[in-house]
């Protein structure tokens, strides 16, 4: 392959495009400058190269290699309500789509944004990200692109050039969301990028319930479209959030994503990450305690098959005393798949009382399938409980042989015991129909 | 001494105990600096074969090539060109402490090595900054064919089996520093059990840096035959200077079917030290390698002794203790390398930190393909004992196979209060209690050490635990 293979995006026409598309929806000027220097990040930086400690065990070159000609502007086919939505999504949906607030994005735009009637009363915001920008610039701007640094690395830089679409929800100071928000994303096709930035707020005592769903088509052949997310939560004071992803990609489809996660003072966040299709999936999540007596709550899975490759970063910050952090990962992995786990606690100077928790388990189901695990601690305060763990192993071959001794067969046994393995992470997630759909997706991948 | 009082609080005792010097006598001492005249000269003083002066020269090509490490503690202050690299300083090697010159005698003797070849060990080499200027086995041994030489010594008396392994462990392109070691090497311990002896008291090697601004470059070759066993037990101190000296080592291991290694190292420079050391062994069909590694002394070290397990039953075991007082940091740790099947390894890791020191550990567990049913178990414990140290765990585990166990655990944790209370409640005054409670954390490590060095470690804990909690 010649190195020209790799060409560069042509950055100058594509910053000129968003701010121009961006300028015509009345964007203020401090979210254009983001644009603007988000621009100028991806120029210095480029791809993120193999010396970059978090990018050695995962190769997205067959994207970079297309990725001058993917369309970062791909409008939604028209689609004025919810019949018009592809059916898989609206099977999805299910019955409940009257009573909750509902933010549907189709590639780069944001088709369909909806508020319970509940929520609306009680002062909750949903909305897209481009209209909310517009229309509640008060509460987004210094918290828009302020947990994500646009030179975090240069994917990051792009998703902050080429923002397109996303949510803005705001929880108001002593507010209980009264139903659960819902975020759905759609990707039609190949041959494009969509950037949707999530910005979340959860006043002072607020509680809300969210669960954002990445689904697409299956793909077509070799080519590829590239989802550039971003998330940025700030969870206040004495507030509970509840978070939860389901990632369902077709096998054409690369994911990058940054989670952020600001945790105030007596705060709660719950957070849960499942990550199940993709060609290859990056994801960063960080989640800083700022305040005391914050706590964070996190659980994820990833279960790969085929070819698909899953790099999960994590890292739980304390930067205030007594916070508590609880995180597991688990993996499951058959086929070729292969999945990297690089996860670390940091506890800053001063941050004493911490009681910090990391395990990641991986369950490997075939010779050809790869797991990695780079659990790790950097601890600058003495008095803290810190602990992690990580194991990596096949089915317990006791396990399997009580199972088929009772007369399952060989795949139904495999799949109680891969069910059961999640069961711990599925069973955190907060809406029934996402866990039967879980359920669902694995029994398809044990196949 | 103005070095003192910067020394005293870290590790007390090490100055009078381990930091003095004698006056510079070297024989020779090359320039400062390296470059091709240099290692040549190294090469010719030592009247080297050809084969090896090419080895050093093609290897200092490569250090010069190579990038320093990204990764890791910040080694841009060491400045190559201000170091000794090569320093004699006698005519020869002696068999015999009497004829040893009086000055490093006395240092030896301070040291305790003499009385302690009496008493415990199977044979001696000392090293004084280049060059190994005492050597001793006992007859016995020596009669069942056993070598221990010095490295130089084994490269002039046997040079079809040093060839035969030199370099096959750890090739000069491995690291930065291994290429660097390959080419100004000097020195160290060439060791060759032969078929089914057992070797069961420890030899032992006792490195000392006298020489001001000197790097230290021995070089350690070990192979163990068929069903044979030795326990190597090394040992380091080096006066305390102002300005900073460098060690690097290379140290090459092999282990035949059955046969059993233990490496012991108790690691005690002084914290001006740059201790990035590169070790590693292969290990064959049933064979167990075990690396017992203490890290007390240097400013900063970086060492990751490994295991390759290279054919089925091979076994790898790794104990690693850092310390990391005022100044210091010591990025220690282990790797495993299951390249065959029925393989197993197990790493425990136990560091302290203390004074604003940094202690860590970071590690690799690798199962290669093929590597089924391998085990392993990695545990690292670390106590801080006050706000201002640190510590570190970066564990990685690349696993390619599927019949495979692997596990992992890390806890950092601080002095219990209520332990703390309950040995107080019991009379025992409080710093007492600490180091208590700190020699049973690093217990299940010492317990492996040969006697009289677990005596010296947990003296050693003991000093540095003096007025740390208050």
């Amino acid at each position: 392959m010649t190195p020209t293979a790799t060409a560069a995006p042509d950055i100058q026409s594509w910053i000129t495009d968003a701010l121009e598309r961006a300028g015509k929806r009345e964007e203020p000027g401090w979210a254009l400058d983001q644009r603007r220097s988000g621009a100028a990040h991806a120029r210095a930086l480029g791809f993120p190269t193999r010396e970059h400690e978090l990018w050695r065990r995962i190769d997205f070159r067959t994207l970079e290699n297309s990725f001058a000609r993917l369309d970062p502007f791909r409008a939604s086919p028209a689609t004025r309500n919810l019949d018009d939505l592809p059916p898989a999504l609206l099977e999805r949906l299910g019955a409940e789509t009257g009573r909750i607030g509902l933010i549907v994005q189709r590639n780069a735009d944001v088709v369909i944004e909806q508020n319970a009637p509940e929520l609306a009363r009680q002062g909750v915001i949903v909305s897209s990200l481009d209209h909310a920008v517009v229309k509640h610039a008060d509460l987004l701007k210094g918290r828009l692109g302020s947990l994500i640094a646009p030179d975090y690395d240069g994917y990051a830089a792009m998703g902050a050039m080429l923002r397109s679409g996303g949510a803005f929800v705001y929880v108001p100071d002593g507010v209980e969301a009264a139903v659960p928000i819902r975020l759905l994303q759609w990707l039609d096709g190949t041959g494009q990028i969509a950037a949707p930035r999530n910005v979340i707020v959860l006043g002072k005592g607020a509680r809300a319930t969210i669960v954002e769903e990445m689904h697409s088509d299956a793909g077509d052949g070799d080519a590829i479209a590239f989802h550039l997310g971003g998330t940025e939560v700030f969870v206040g004071d004495d507030a509970k959030l509840v978070y939860g992803t389901l990632q369902e990609w077709g096998g054409h489809v690369y994911h990058y994503s940054n989670q952020r996660a600001d945790i105030g003072r007596n705060a709660e966040l719950q957070w849960i990450q499942t990550v199940l299709g993709g060609r290859m999936v990056k994801s960063n999540s960080y989640f800083n305690l700022i305040a005391p007596g914050g706590q964070a709550f996190v659980h994820g899975f990833m279960f790969g098959d085929g070819r698909q490759q899953f790099h999960l970063h994590t890292l739980q910050r304390h930067l205030a005393d007594h916070c508590t952090s609880d995180l597991l990962i688990k993996g499951c992995l058959k086929d070729r798949a292969r999945s990297v786990y690089q996860g670390l606690i940091q506890v800053a100077e001063g941050a004493q009382r911490t009681d910090a928790y990391q395990a990641n388990r991986n369950l490997v189901l075939s010779d050809t399938a790869r797991a990695d695990s780079i659990p790790g601690l950097e601890i600058l305060a003495n008095d803290v409980r810190c602990t992690h763990g990580a194991t990596i192993g096949s089915v317990d071959p006791e396990q399997m042989y009580y199972l088929q001794a009772r007369g399952l067969p060989k795949n139904d046994a495999q799949r109680l015991i891969v069910e059961g393995f999640f069961a711990p992470v599925i069973d955190r997630i907060p809406l029934e129909g996402i866990r039967d759909h879980l359920r669902t997706i694995i029994q398809r991948k044990i196949g | 001494m103005s070095t003192e009082s910067a020394n005293l609080d870290l590790r007390e005792g090490y100055t009078e105990k381990y930091g003095f010097h004698d006056a510079e006598q070297s024989v020779f001492k090359s320039r400062r600096g390296l470059d091709k005249d240099v290692v040549a000269q190294i090469s010719d003083m030592k009247g080297e074969p050809v084969w090896m002066k090419n080895y050093r020269l093609k290897a200092l090509e490569i250090f010069e090539k190579k990038p320093m490490p990204t990764w890791g503690p910040d080694l841009s202050v060491i400045d190559f060109q201000n170091i000794f690299y090569y320093v004699k300083p006698t005519s020869e090697e002696f068999k015999s402490w009497d004829d040893v010159p009086a000055d490093m005698k006395r240092t030896f003797d301070k040291l305790g090595i003499p009385e302690a070849e009496q008493k415990f060990l199977s044979g001696v080499g000392a090293q004084y900054d280049s060059e190994v200027v005492y050597h001793k086995i006992q007859e016995k041994l020596e009669k069942l064919g056993v070598l221990f030489l010095s490295c130089d010594q084994g490269l002039k008396e046997h040079e079809a089996l040093f060839k035969q392994y030199f370099g096959t462990v750890i090739p000069s392109t491995d690291n930065k520093f291994a290429a660097l070691n390959s080419a100004v090497w000097s020195g160290g311990s060439f060791i060759y059990v032969p078929k089914g002896v057992h070797v069961d008291v420890p030899l032992q090697a006792y490195f000392r840096i006298n020489t001001k601004d000197m790097g230290q470059f021995e070089r350690t070759l070990i192979i163990v035959d068929e069903g044979a066993f030795v326990h190597y037990v090394e040992g380091c101190t080096a006066p305390t200077y102002s300005s900073d000296s460098l060690h690097s080592a290379v140290v090459e291991i092999i282990v035949k079917a059955g046969a059993r290694c233990r490496y012991t190292t108790i690691q005690n420079w002084s914290n001006n030290v740059y201790n990035l050391v590169t070790k590693r062994a292969v290990a064959y069909r049933n064979a167990t390698m075990e690396w017992v590694d203490g890290n007390l002394g240097s400013k900063i070290t970086q060492k990751y002794p490994s295991v390759y397990m290279m054919e089925p039953g091979a076994h790898g075991e790794i104990l690693s203790i850092a310390f990391a007082g005022k100044g210091q940091h010591q990025d220690a740790g282990g790797k495993v390398i299951h390249c065959a099947p029925n393989t197993s390894s197990k790493i425990i890791s136990k560091s302290i930190s203390k004074d604003g020191g940094r202690a860590g550990y970071r590690g690799l567990v690798k199962v290669q393909k093929g590597a089924v049913d391998s085990r392993s178990t990695v545990n690292c414990d670390a106590l801080i004992l006050d706000e201002r140290s640190r510590s570190d765990t970066y564990p990685y585990m690349e696993i390619e196979e599927d019949r495979v166990t692997i596990g992992h655990e890390a806890t950092v944790s601080k002095i219990g209060d209520e332990q703390l209370f309950y040995l107080q409640s019991r009379g025992i005054d409080k710093e007492e209690a600490a180091a208590m409670i700190v020699s049973g954390f690093i217990e299940p490590i010492v317990k492996e050490l040969p006697m009289e060095y677990a005596v010296e470690m947990n003296r050693l804990i003991q000093l540095q635990m003096e007025g740390s909690v208050g």
